[in-house]
């Protein structure tokens, strides 16, 4: 499917399209469509295994005038790529304009942009660090303000009776804020919802996700957050912490922002995509800084998630934002917290120090860690199953905004509820701490001067809950409490994510692995006959929290050290690297990490490591999306407009050719030409003619191509009138001069890395004489995948 | 336990130390911040232990260097001896229940003096100063680290919050609050014979306000570990001894608006995947090459 994209990203309005309503434009389009493959009937995936290829083509004739005329629907699944998404382009277009700049700057100014880069990864890191301290102290003071309300009403109506009304006011309060967080969400923002990782990833894997970073979904994203935090949703802040940083680093690097209007005339050699790239991995290094205190796990989340483009002197610059943005955070919170330039408070989730002799750990106590990787496999791997199917359950039937908008209100009040009902029955009084740990306990039926000690779980932001599961002394907890709460929980939280809410999983995860591994850490004593030796459950709340988030989103290195970072303790390295890797083990045997679940459900054309095993059969030839559309040099302005105007075929790039002799021979490929650069040469009347009227004309720069991004005008918003369309366009000063090109009997594997490496946008196939035979785009690629039954096509669809 | 034994301790080196100096006539105790009453330690003859060490000690006494440690601070010793012997002899015998603060604070503010008198740099008759000779020449710093010890307790104890501003008395508060209690504790005695009911609902109100003036105090900060405590055993007689806290009796309505709530999602759910329709997705199909070249390529392969 090459050139198959959609015009919604660079169109002003999208939101339709984005929605998931269908475009009217493309309606009558997809009827045109030849269906040259056949679909088989039983899940609609393409089988192209060796015999199945074969029938396939025999079939063609009979099958393309069944098809014809009717475009095929099919409920949402997980085997689709959506038109939705483009490519980004990373590859930099070396024409003549180029050239010609790099031959005026001067060293100076080469230096220049060197700072500048330095300059702009400084200010990500101190603008994600300031956002990252709005969104703690607002969230604390919001969570004060409803926790302690409810807990007087609590109070007041333990004594005279009618605790059921406490039970309405928490639920109708939670409500309220996970409503207020839903609707700019739903209705202001779509793309804002979730943790936005997985949108993140994407970005850096190369894929254009409409909106993702702009301004207004960073307004939203952090908003939102607030909300359903502050709403008691099981969710965290840390997620949407990685988005806004990126979101950030957009928006600075351009020295600009299109919604605002605002252009501060600086920066202005980076707006590309290239180097915005390089940007939003900082950003999202410095979110990761931010939200979890672990600068080098950020850099590391950076290199897991964007690992294909990739240099030394980056890690360097990427690494100095998030050390920025942790230095700023603590900085500001140091304020807040009346120590002024006090620096020892990192990160928005503070997991608090391990030290002291209890928390060592031994070598026989290896093999009980690597069991509780397993199980934060096998749990991860469920909840990632039951919210895979919630979610599909979610994209086909509760796709309105206002129905959105209700389930996440019903979620709310759900946890309320059953959080009260949950410390009502509990049992588990445990005495006040003397340091008061407890931020908000409550009594209710324990005896005066201790408090319910699944209040603490429940009632209380889930980062305090972490906390006080990792360092509570032992014996605060109950088995009983530590059982019913996880099990909740975990249902709580699997039912939460993916709501139309802005709200991370990171929390609720670490949450549900800590009740579990304290729970394990507890029950240790009773299972052998040395009960001495397993003192502290604090550390197997650790290892518990590590295994479920493993098992949960599957990342490897940079959450070791994140979570090392995150406890400031080196020496749990080895036990969480090994409880990380049994629980990827585990859980991949089952289902994939949640973040990938959630990108294939969106449809996202997404790039993987590696080529899926067993494709060195498939060449290019198959692969690539042909015939072509390619332009010559010297190309008539009509022509030109028809082929970009053709809704239909809503190519992004063209091989620029030498002249074609017939209308059937493809030509010899001489270049690259992008639809945005030949819009912005339309927008300027870039034409032969005039250029011999009116030689005083400015001559076009590169310049005019960076104002115009990243949201250049839609076709028909130009204006080519009769007379022009007769006028000729001279590509060779603009086009790519050497676009990349593989022979046809490339294999895909070997297509697959240069895609990966360079980050492509196109790849023209050519025969041996250089001809222009096919043409190779992300969803061609990213159509493959390994399934059950070997290698799987996912099939083309407009979301 | 563990700090009774220590106790044990302090007082074992306070004798040993006390062996250490050579019985002289000592100077005028009245110079010494005009505080006269000296309290007498606790014999050291009657402790078995420090006889123990006395010929060793003694022989140490008879080094000249003794010289350089002037009269004045022996004497200053002496009573830091004294007075440190005083707070740790009330701090042990007050230990249960707490009353650390209101029976002690006057030894500690004793011992206070003393210690600020020796560590201060001021000079004794022989133009040395005290805190020189009697704590910075040896690496034990014995009355540094005797003195710190009793000092972290204090401040563990948080009596400062329960005494007035310049330390010499009780604070209003902490008054207030003490013949609160009291009258609470005579209520329980009041009616601890008879239904346990009836005390609840009769000393509910004194409770209550012992609880609020407990909370504020709490609120200003002025609590210390001797109305912690006593508040402490006061909650736990109220709610194990005597029962009279809330019990659960509203099970029904909890568990019938929970349920409610639960069932809202299940209702939704239901209708929205009646009512609404399900989404569906109109599938695109690319342009592919299908030269039979291609086909015949694959054949070939495999064939």
């Amino acid at each position: 499917m090459a050139n198959i994209t959609k015009k919604v990203s660079w169109s002003g309005r999208g939101e339709d399209s984005a929605r998931g309503e269908t475009t009217p434009l493309l309606n009558g389009a997809a009827e045109e469509v030849r269906y040259t493959r056949q679909v088989s009937s039983g899940g609609g995936i393409f089988h192209i295994g060796r015999l199945s290829t074969v029938d396939l083509e025999e079939d063609i004739t009979s099958e393309e005038d069944s098809a014809r005329g009717r475009p095929r629907e099919i409920p949402h699944n997980e085997k689709l790529l959506s038109l939705k998404y483009e490519s980004l382009d990373y590859d930099n277009s070396e024409n003549q304009l180029f050239l010609e700049e790099e031959r005026r700057m001067s060293y100076v100014s080469f230096r220049c942009l060197e700072i500048s880069r330095w300059v702009i990864c400084g200010l990500i890191g101190f603008i994600t660090g300031l956002i990252a301290c709005f969104i703690d102290i607002t969230v604390e003071k919001l969570a004060g303000v409803k926790y302690s309300v409810v807990k007087q009403n609590i109070e007041k109506f333990t004594e005279v009776g009618g605790l059921s009304i406490s039970l309405i006011l928490w639920a109708v309060l939670n409500s309220a804020f996970v409503m207020l967080g839903s609707l700019i969400v739903a209705f202001f923002e779509p793309v804002a919802a979730g943790s936005g990782i997985p949108q993140i990833k994407c970005y850096l894997n190369g894929v254009k996700i409409p909106r993702v970073v702009r301004l207004k979904t960073l307004v939203v994203k952090v908003c939102g957050v607030i909300c359903s935090v502050a709403g008691g949703l099981a969710v965290g802040k840390e997620g949407p912490m990685i988005h806004s940083g990126a979101v950030v680093a957009a928006g600075v690097s351009q020295g600009r922002s299109t919604s605002l209007k605002r252009d501060f005339k600086i920066f202005e050699y980076f707006r590309r995509d290239t180097e915005k790239r390089d940007f939003v991995s900082a950003g999202a290094a410095a979110g990761v800084s931010a939200a979890f205190g672990a600068p080098v796990g950020g850099v590391l989340f950076s290199l897991e998630e964007g690992a294909s483009f990739w240099n030394q002197m980056l890690t360097w610059r990427i690494f100095f934002a998030s050390m920025i943005s942790t230095f700023t955070l603590n900085f500001f919170l140091s304020i807040y917290h009346g120590k002024t330039g006090e620096l020892s408070n990192p990160g928005l989730i503070n997991f608090g120090r391990f030290v002291g002799d209890s928390v060592t750990y031994n070598l026989y106590e290896i093999p009980l860690f690597i069991i509780m990787g397993a199980i934060g496999g096998l749990l991860g791997a469920l909840f990632n199953f039951l919210n895979y199917w919630l979610t599909i359950l979610r994209i086909r039937y509760i796709h309105k905004p206002c129905l959105q908008v209700m389930e996440a209100m019903l979620v709310a009040a759900v946890t309320a509820a059953v959080s009260f009902a949950m410390i009502y029955f509990s049992n588990d009084c445990q005495p006040l701490g003397e340091e008061n740990s407890e931020a908000y306990p409550l009594q209710l039926f324990c005896a005066d001067g201790e408090y319910n000690s699944m209040a603490t779980a429940f009632f209380n932001t889930p980062e305090r809950s972490v906390r006080s599961l990792f360092h509570n002394p032992a014996g605060s907890y109950n088995p009983l409490t530590l059982g019913m709460f996880t099990l909740t929980y975990f249902f709580l939280a699997c039912w939460t994510y993916g709501l139309t809410v802005s709200a991370g999983v990171f929390i609720p995860s670490l949450l549900i692995g800590a009740a579990w591994g304290r729970l394990f850490g507890i029950l240790l004593p009773y299972i052998t006959t040395n009960s001495t030796i397993w003192a502290d459950p604090g550390k197997y709340a650790l290892m518990g929290a590590a295994a479920q988030l493993g098992g949960i989103v599957r990342m490897t290195l940079s959450l070791t050290v994140i979570m090392m970072e995150a406890t400031g303790n080196v020496t749990y390295g080895l036990p969480i690297m090994l409880v990380l890797m049994t629980a990827k083990i585990v859980g991949d045997y089952f289902v994939e990490g949640l973040y990938d679940i959630h990108i294939k459900l969106q449809s996202v054309p997404f790039l993987h490591w590696e080529a899926p095993a067993t494709s060195h059969w498939l060449t290019a030839r198959e692969v690539m999306s042909s015939p072509v559309t390619c332009f010559n040099r010297v190309e008539r302005v009509g022509t030109i407009v028809d082929v970009l105007s053709n809704t239909s075929t809503n190519h992004n790039g063209f091989p620029v050719v030498t002249e074609m002799a017939a209308s059937d021979e493809p030509g010899k490929i001489c270049g690259l030409i992008l639809r945005s650069q030949l819009i912005v040469l339309l927008k300027h009347k870039v034409f032969v003619e005039r250029a011999h009227s009116r030689l005083s004309q400015r001559k076009l720069q590169l310049k005019d191509f960076r104002d115009a991004y990243p949201r250049f005008p839609p076709i028909q918003s130009i204006h080519v009138s009769q007379d022009e369309r007769e006028c000729m366009m001279d590509l060779t000063e603009f086009m790519n001069p050497t676009p990349y090109t593989v022979p046809q009997e490339t294999s895909l594997p070997r297509v697959f890395k240069l895609f990966r490496a360079l980050g492509l946008r196109h790849l023209v196939v050519v025969d041996s004489e250089n001809k222009v035979v096919g043409l190779v785009t992300r969803k061609d690629l990213a159509r493959y995948h390994l399934g059950k039954h070997g290698l799987e096509e996912l099939h083309l669809a407009q979301t | 336990m563990g700090s009774f034994e220590k106790c044990r301790f302090v007082l074992m080196l306070i004798c040993m130390f006390f062996g250490s100096v050579p019985t002289r006539a000592s100077a005028s105790s009245a110079e010494l911040n005009g505080d006269s009453d000296l309290k007498t330690p606790i014999s050291t003859a009657s402790n078995p232990d420090s006889l123990i060490y006395s010929p060793f000690l003694n022989l140490a006494a008879a080094f000249p260097q003794d010289l350089e440690v002037s009269d004045y601070c022996l004497d200053l010793l002496r009573v830091f001896g004294q007075r440190y012997v005083a707070y740790v002899n009330c701090l042990v015998s007050s230990a249960r229940p707490v009353k650390v603060c209101q029976n002690c604070y006057s030894d500690y503010n004793d011992l206070v003096n003393i210690y600020n008198n020796i560590s201060s740099d001021q000079m004794g008759s022989v133009n040395v100063s005290c805190r020189r000779s009697l704590m910075e020449s040896d690496r034990l710093m014995l009355l540094y680290k005797l003195f710190t010890n009793l000092g972290g307790l204090w401040k563990d104890s948080l009596c400062t919050q329960c005494l007035s501003r310049d330390l010499k008395s009780l604070s209003n508060d902490t008054l207030f609050y003490l013949s609160t209690l009291n009258r609470t504790l005579q209520c329980f005695e009041k009616y601890k014979q008879g239904n346990q009911s009836e005390l609840c609902k009769e000393c509910k109100a004194i409770y209550k306000e012992l609880n609020e003036v407990y909370s504020t105090m709490e609120q200003n900060s002025k609590l210390c570990i001797d109305i912690e405590d006593a508040m402490n055993v006061t909650r736990q007689s109220w709610s194990k001894m005597y029962n009279c806290s809330y019990s659960r009796e509203e099970t029904v309505p909890v568990i019938a608006v929970s349920s409610f709530m639960i069932f809202l999602p299940v209702i939704f759910y239901l209708s929205s995947f009646l009512h609404s329709e399900q989404k569906k997705r109109k599938l695109i199909h690319p342009k592919r090459a299908k030269s039979s070249q291609s086909f015949m390529n694959i054949q070939d392969k495999f064939s």
